[in-house]
This record gives C-alpha cells, structure tokens and sequence, in this order.
C-alpha cells in the first residue's frame, strides 16, 4: 500500500463513477512500497482546492478498514466529501484530528499501515515535502462537481477561468526555471525567498528573464509587463472593427440558448427475453435415450443451441471496427469480406428450467436414428402420445430465456435468443448428434 | 456411449444453416427500431475541409455524434486535395529533377539522360493526396463520424438540406452547427479562369504540360510556390506584384527581399510594384497588359499560361446564409464572436471562411477549440503564435511580428541574425542561402519574433514557435544544446547574436 492516494478513493455524495475510476488508476500508478508505514496527506479533491477542512474520521486510529470504508469526510468551500479506502488498512495514527481546518493540500493528515502489519514495530514516516506531493498528484486532481450534463437543454457552458493571474507570488511554481532565468538567478545569488517576490509576466505566469532583470532594476520594472500585455492582445484574433457586408434584410433570428454540453450516455444495461419451448427438446432427449440408451441432460442441448446461436451474430450497435476493418472499408473490401457479424459469447438466463436429472427413464425402444438426424419438421408441432409425463417444475411449454445486454447490443442479442429457440423448438436432436 | 467430443462444432452449424429455415429476423423489424436518420445530431459540421474534418474527428473523440457534409467527394478540403498536400509533392519532386539536371554535376554525381516524365510527375502527386484523404475518410470512421456526401444548405437554424452528390436529398438536425465552408481563389476582374490557360492554384498543379512561357499574378506565397514549381519544371516565369517586395503579408522585408534575389538567380523573374490593368486570351496566347505602379511606361507581356494568384476569399456561395440571417463582413467572412460563435449562437465557424490568416494549422487549431467550446465551454488559440511557411526552395519561415510591424508600431526591437553560410551543416550541404533573423525586446530580451530562409525552414520554425510560446528570450535558446553538425546550430547562434554574440560569425 501506498500513500494517501493509493489507500483512499472519493465516492458517495458527489463523485461519479469516472472520479472512482481515476482515483483507482491513480491508487494503482503509485508505487507501493511495503514494510513502512505512509503517509496520508490531504487530497485535492478538486481542480481548484488548495486546502479544506476535516470533518471527521470515521476509523480510529489503531483500526482497521477493508477497501471501500469511508476514511474521513472533507470540507471544502464547496460541499462535504466522503474519502473512501481503496485498499485494505491499519489507520496507524491521525496527524490532523476532527475538525482541523484549512488543512492545505498535500499535506500529512495520517499515517496508515498495510493489512497485518504490526504497528507497533512500525516507524512513522517523515512527513514528505508538500510541493513534491502536490506536482506528483497534479495530473489526478478530480472534479467532483457532479456528473456532466446529460445532453439535456442546459445552459451554456460557462468558461472556467482557471489561468492564474500572474499575481505577486510565484508559489505555485512548479516547472523548471528558464535557461536564463535560471543563470541571472545563480549570477546574482538570488535565493528561494527571493525569487517567490519576483513578479511573474509569461504565458501561464511563467517568470521570466525580464522579470528577474526588472526585480534587479537592471531594466525597467514596467517593462516586462508591457511586453506581455502585447503578446497577450496578439494571442486573440482582432474582432474589432467589423465592418458588416451591407445585409440583405433578414428578420433577426431568435437567440437560441446555447447548446448543451454533451455527456457520453451511461451504459444503460438492457433485459432481452424469449419465451422458448423446451418440449422438442425433452422428445428428443428422450429419443435418444430410448434408442440409444445415452442420457443426455438438457444442459447439453442448450449449451449446443447457445453455440450455434452465438455465430455470426450481427454487431452491436457503436461497434468499434478494428484497423484493418476500418481500411477495408474505405477501400471498399469490407462488401466482399468484411465482417457485418462476429461471434458472440452469451448464456441465456433460463427461467423455469427443468430439472434434467429427474427425468424419467422409460423402457428402451428401437428409433431408428436416422429419424432423429433428418428431424427437420418441427417435432413439437405433433403432440407426441407417448410423450412422458415430465418431471414437476419442468416445463415443455414456454420457459422464458433472457439475457441481460448493454443497450447497443439488444438487438445482437434479440438475434441469438430467436435463433435458440428456433433451433431448440425445431431440430433439437441435430444439436447432439 | 455417445461421447461428446463426437459432437463437432461444424456439424451443430450445419445444424442451424442448410436448412432453409426462414430468415430470423426480418430486417424491416431492427430498422425500425434502430433508425438513425431522425435524430439529432450533436454537431454537423458543413464543410470536410481542415477545419470541418479536424472539428469532427475531435467531436468524436469526444463523445459527440458529429456528421460532416462534403461536396468535393473527397475530405481534407483545399488543403489535401487542391492546396498544401498537391504543392508540396511538385514542389519537392521538381526540386529533386532540378537538382538533378543542375546541381548533382559539381557534387561529382553525373546523370546521363535526364528526362522530365510529368504524367508520372503528376500521378505521383495524385497518390499522396488519395492516400491522405483515405487516411481522413479511415479517421472518421475510427471515430465514429458520419459523413455525407453532398453540398449542405440551411433550411433553418438547426436543419441543413444535403443535396447528395449521389443524387437525392436528405437532412440532418444538429444542436449545434459548425460552419467550415474555406475558401475560394479570388478572380482576377476581366480575365476568366479556364484552368488551361488562365489558371487558379488549382490548375497550377495540374497542368498537362510545361508551359514555355508563364505570368504568374500575384507573388504571395501560393503564387511563388507555383512559380518555382514550373520554373524548374523548364517555363520561363515572370512574378508580377503589385506591392515593391514579394512574399504576401507577414513576411519580413529583408527577408522577402533576400528571398527574391535567391529567386531570382535560380531564373524567375519579378516584376514588382506593378499593376496588371488588364489580360485578354488571343488565340494561344494571353496578354497581359501591366503598368508600373511607380509611374513606368505601360507594357504587354505574354504567355501561354497565365496564373492568376491574387489571393483567396471566403467562400459561403449556396450555404443559404440569408435564410437564417447570418452577416458577412465586407471581406466576405463570417462574423464570429471570440468564442467563434455567429450570432445564433448554437452556429459557429471556423477556418478559411472567417477571421485570421488562410493557413491549414490555424483551421486545425480553431477546429479543436471550437468543438471544446461546444463541449467544455473553454478552448484556445494563440493567434500571436502561428507560424508561416513558404515551401520554396530554400524556405521562407517566420512566427511572431516582422521588423516593419515592429517598427510600425513604434516598438523597440534587437535584431540578431545568423547567415547560414557561417554554419557548419550548410556548408557541407553545399546549400548555404539564407539566414535566421530575431527579434527581441531590447530590454527584457523576450523573443517577438523569429525569421528564417533556409533548407528546411518549416521545421526549424516549430522550435521558434514553441519559445515564443513559452515567452522565451534569446537568451534561452542559447543557452539551449543544439546538435552539431546541424542547421539548427544556426537557430542557436542568431539567438546569441540577439543578446550578445554569436560564437562562429
Ligand atoms: C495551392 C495552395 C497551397 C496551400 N498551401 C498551404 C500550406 O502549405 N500550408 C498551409 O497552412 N495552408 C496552405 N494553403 C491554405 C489551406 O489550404 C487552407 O488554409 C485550408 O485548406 C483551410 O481549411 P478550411 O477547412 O477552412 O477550408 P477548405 O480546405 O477550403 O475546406 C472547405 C471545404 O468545404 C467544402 N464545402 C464548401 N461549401 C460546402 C457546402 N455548402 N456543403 C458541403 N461542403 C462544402 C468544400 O468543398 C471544401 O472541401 C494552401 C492553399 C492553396 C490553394
């Protein structure tokens, strides 16, 4: 187990499945490394935190929690968050207790031990330098402000402002200082506490080697600045000045709301079912069995029907070819071989199966097989006389097959249920033989 | 025992197919269901050129259901079918027979019968654009984009009429509408396009046959690149501009004027500030009656082909704007707010047809981050930061402001530059024209902007792009390990000559 980010995972009240997803991939990108307790250090739990409070913790210190348990909850400015374990734990000691407040980003809140560990043996870690923390998780900051709109009128987009205002401080600093910058810094022995009160005037509040010239007042101090105001009125395209072309009068369109922001849909899993007749299917069991004195159950012969139907199965819907595919499309060679089906891989769901064991073992009696091999007409459309009374529960009138399918596949799996019971209904015998 | 592995897995298939069983599922059924052709599109997007068919990959890649409607037949638009792609095929296999016919002999390379093939020159050519915009056509289908073939026009604000090229009609309804319609070649008032004897770019690159003598109108990019193209190929080609340097806008002076001569020497000849008034066909001829703009004598010039490249304007023509109520400017672009929205606002536009230069990559750029605001309500172009290439042979390559739009402005500048007849690599290459050139501020020494003439410009731009976006100075670049032996050391030195000095110069 890892740090914070490897034990824990946002969920509940606000974060989405995606947020789940992204926490586990960044949990599992961390490194474990074993044999030392770790450090937990506060979670941005969003793109623009920097600090939050905590509310409360939900595991003591000295218990354990298996993955999946809510840790903590957080405060932020914005709404309280559950942070859950993503792995299995011992939370060894809590450093920032209920209700501590405006506990930065990045920094240690607990100490937490793997599974079996014996914590009393364990060193509690140093804590870890929080600029080092805070770059490392950069890339995985969540947004946990709810799902994205479904394709539901929404309005418009608002443009998130997220571009640091090249402010006084430099804090957030975490690139690498410019060649130049770099060597005015070394050249003029600027250090750390220094540079933090250099202005910075580049792209993203870059610091640049005019700033640091500027700070030294080598050049002057507005100039930097100047510049950059340049570049950033160069950085749009000049919409000023239009000069409308004389309009043939139109009457004025009305301002639609603006378009909502599209989401890709969940997965909506969809029930398909079928009601299919097993009666054919007995009849045949039961020939074989007098003719040939094999039993057998009718778990084989929906087994042979499933791998039969699963063939060539047409695509499911938002199908994704593969390259060479794609490539024999575009040249046209998909109308000669390309594949407008694939090969499934369902198991029905049956309802109402009957029990194969608790059939009844009549006396044997001569069949020819052949009869079974060419059963092409449907057997049970003639009620057999002899036909056995079969076991309770079983039933040889419709049992209801069902498979349960993501949306786009419905209709591939429509397909394969109408292809079982057709041939469970109609040539059950040519299954097994 | 009946033992199950008798049971074979083709013998349970002929179980289910020889049969002649009736059809499982009738088609009428799914079709019904699954039907497509009413819905509602997130983006459809009129137009496959870059800007249309980048906006739709992107949309797809978003999540989007995007369909694009093209009318050329082909994606990719100008760029791959008629423009950039087409170009710089001639270009770079009419330098290489130039180079053969003229420039191999003192490298001790000596080629016995040298013959100009320009079917093969051409079919060449052609299969580079087929497999590029078959590379598109193969991206959309990657990325799940619809694409229709056919010229789309508004009916309404979120309905366009596709008139299929296939013949037939349909209509596809989108939430949002991206407008990337490009552009057209301007016409040269009173002189008709043919595409044989009076030609746009477009018959530029697919002529039948070297013309003995051609005018090229026009000495902007596209006009010198075609004029080096057939130049080479064995026409004597004349540039006639109306400006006193050639080049088009954005190219810095000295650099353009130091292009010319290196055009010039390789036979091309100009004849700038100067008007052509009028042209007329005779026979099989056209003549081109010219005055000079400085107040020369007026003179008729003659040709068999006469390239008319005055520019290109945006093209909206059959979009059926007026039903909807969308304005152009006076230049014909379509008006967009920053977010390249037009004033119904679920409709935008990007690329050729509207504001900013004509270049391919800035309809790349937009492209993406229009269907990022349509998505995410946030997107990005830094316009002060797109680079230009000319494709001749050395190139021409700038980003950022020129030496004259710094001294217009009134801003103070540094200058350093870099002869690549200092530098070790071209000096090798035998192939030494041409320069780097920068401009820094003078007192903070950040980068304005970054000029080259040189083999393989258009490559050596994108680390001068990249430090003007970063707001590098000259000084970082210097300070930055450059290969040696290579032309890029040039970059480096010219960096050094902006802030202090250059080591090899
Ligand atoms: C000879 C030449 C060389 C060039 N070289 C370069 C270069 O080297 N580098 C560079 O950056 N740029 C170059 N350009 C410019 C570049 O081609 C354009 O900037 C670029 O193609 C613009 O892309 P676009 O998508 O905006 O427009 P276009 O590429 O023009 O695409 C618009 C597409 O929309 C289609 N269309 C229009 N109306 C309709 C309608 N109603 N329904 C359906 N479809 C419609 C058109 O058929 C066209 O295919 C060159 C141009 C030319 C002519």
């Amino acid at each position: 187990m890892a740090s914070f980010a490897a034990a824990c995972r946002l969920s509940a009240r606000l974060a989405t499945r995606k947020l789940q997803q992204e926490a586990a991939v960044r949990g599992y990108r961390t490194s474990a490394v074993a044999l030392a307790a770790q450090n937990f250090s506060m979670p941005a739990l969003s793109p623009t935190m920097t600090e939050g409070n905590i509310a409360t913790w939900r595991v003591k210190e000295g218990d354990k929690f298996s993955a999946g348990d809510v840790l903590l909850e957080i405060e932020t400015d914005k709404a309280t968050m559950d942070v859950e374990a993503q792995d299995d734990g011992i939370l060894m000691k809590i450093m920032k207790g209920d209700g501590s407040k405006a506990v930065q980003v990045g920094t240690r809140i607990a100490v937490i031990a793997e599974e079996g560990d014996d914590i009393s043996s364990l060193e509690i870690p140093p804590e870890e330098n929080i600029q080092a923390v805070k770059a490392a998780e950069a890339p995985a900051v969540y947004t946990p402000s709810a799902p994205e709109p479904e394709s539901a009128p929404s309005p418009p987009p608002q443009p998130r402002t997220v571009t640091p205002k090249p402010g006084p401080k430099t804090s957030g600093r975490t690139y690498p200082m410019l060649p130049s910058v770099a060597h005015l810094i070394k050249e003029n022995g600027l250090d750390e506490s220094v540079i933090k009160n250099i202005t910075p005037t580049g792209p993203n509040g870059r610091l640049l080697k005019g700033d640091v010239l500027a700070y030294l007042g080598k050049i002057n101090s507005q100039t930097p600045s100047e510049v950059s105001s340049r570049f950033e009125k160069a950085s749009h395209l000049d919409l000023s000045n239009i000069k409308v072309a004389k309009a043939a009068e139109a009457k004025k369109p009305a301002v639609e709301a603006a378009p909502a922001v599209q989401a890709p849909p969940a997965p909506v899993k969809s029930l398909v079912t079928l009601p299919v007749s097993l009666s054919a299917v007995i009849e045949a069991q039961e020939k074989i069995q007098r003719s040939l004195g094999v039993f057998l159950p009718l778990s084989t012969f929906i087994a042979r029907a499933s791998e039969v139907a699963n063939d060539e199965l047409p695509l499911p819907a938002g199908y994704q070819p593969t390259t060479d595919e794609l490539f024999n499309q575009v040249l046209g060679l998909d109308k000669i071989s390309g594949p407008k089906a694939s090969r499934g891989s369902y198991i029905p769901q049956i309802a109402t199966f009957p029990p194969a064991s608790t059939l009844s073992r009549p006396t044997q009696k001569k069949v020819d097989i052949i009869d079974l091999l060419t059963a092409s007409k449907p057997k049970s459309a003639q009620p057999s006389v002899k036909k056995t009374p079969v076991l309770p529960g079983a039933s040889t009138g419709p049992n209801i097959f069902s498979l349960q399918v993501p949306k786009a596949e419905e209709r591939r799996a429509q397909v394969f249920l109408e292809r079982i019971k057709l041939v469970l209904e109609n040539e059950p015998g040519r299954l097994v033989l | 025992m009946l033992s199950q592995r008798l049971i074979g897995r083709a013998a349970v298939k002929s179980a289910f197919r020889p049969s002649g069983l009736p059809s499982i599922v009738p088609a009428s059924r799914w079709r019904r269901t699954y039907a497509t052709e009413a819905e509602e599109r997130d983006l459809v997007i009129i137009g496959g050129g870059v800007a249309g068919y980048v906006a739709a990959i992107k949309a797809g890649q978003e999540g989007m259901k995007v369909t694009c409607i093209e009318k050329r037949g082909a994606l990719g638009g100008t760029c791959l079918n008629v423009g950039c792609i087409p170009s710089k095929s001639l270009l770079n296999n009419s330098h290489l027979y130039h180079q053969i016919l003229h420039d191999t002999k003192h490298r001790g390379i000596e080629v016995g019968d040298v013959k100009l093939n320009l079917k093969q020159l051409m079919k060449a050519k052609e299969q580079s654009v087929s497999g590029l915009t078959k590379g598109v056509e193969f991206l959309f289908k990657k990325n799940g984009v619809e694409y229709i073939k056919g010229t789309g026009s508004f009916q309404d604000e979120h309905t366009i009429k596709v008139q299929l090229n296939d013949g037939g009609e349909t209509s596809v309804v989108g939430k949002n509408i991206l407008i990337a319609t490009g552009s057209e070649v301007t016409p040269f008032p009173g002189l008709e396009i043919d595409e044989k004897r009076v030609i746009s770019s477009t018959g530029a690159i697919a002529l039948e046959e070297v013309p003995k003598k051609m005018i090229v109108i026009g000495g902007g990019i596209i006009g010198l690149e075609m004029a080096s193209v057939w130049s080479r190929l064995g026409a004597d080609v004349t540039v006639v501009e109306y400006l006193d340097v050639i080049g088009g806008p954005g190219m810095d002076t000295e650099i353009a004027k130091n292009i010319q001569k290196i055009l010039k020497k390789q036979g091309i000849n100009f004849k700038t500030s100067t008007k052509v008034v009028s042209g007329e066909k005779t026979g099989d001829e056209v003549k081109v009656q010219i005055d000079s703009s400085k107040g020369g004598k007026p003179e008729t010039l003659e040709a068999d082909v006469v390239l008319v490249a005055i520019g290109r304007r945006p093209y909206t023509g059959g979009l059926g704007l007026e039903k909807i109520g969308l304005e152009l400017d006076e230049r014909g672009r379509v008006i967009i707010d920053s977010e390249y929205r037009t004033k119904i606002p679920h409709i935008r536009c990007v690329g050729d047809v509207t504001f900013g230069p004509m270049l391919a990559h800035k309809a790349e750029e937009e492209a993406v981050a229009v269907v990022e605001y349509i998505k995410k309500g946030y997107g990005h172009v830094n316009y002060g930061c797109i680079p230009a290439v000319m494709y001749t042979f050395p190139e021409v390559a700038w980003v950022g402001q020129s030496e004259q739009d710094l001294k217009k402005a009134g801003i103070k500048y540094r200058v350093g530059t870099f002869p690549f007849s200092a530098n070790s690599r071209a000096k090798t290459n035998l192939d030494t024209d041409g320069m780097v050139k920068m401009l820094a501020d003078p007192e903070t020494d950040r980068l304005l902007g970054i000029h080259i003439i040189g083999p393989n410009a258009g490559e050596m731009i994108a680390e001068g792009t990249l430090a003007l976006e970063y707001g590098a100075s000259s000084e970082d670049i210097a300070r930055t390990c450059h290969a040696h032996p290579t032309l890029a050391e040039a970059f480096k030195e010219a960096a050094m000559a902006t802030h202090s000095k250059p080591i090899h110069f």
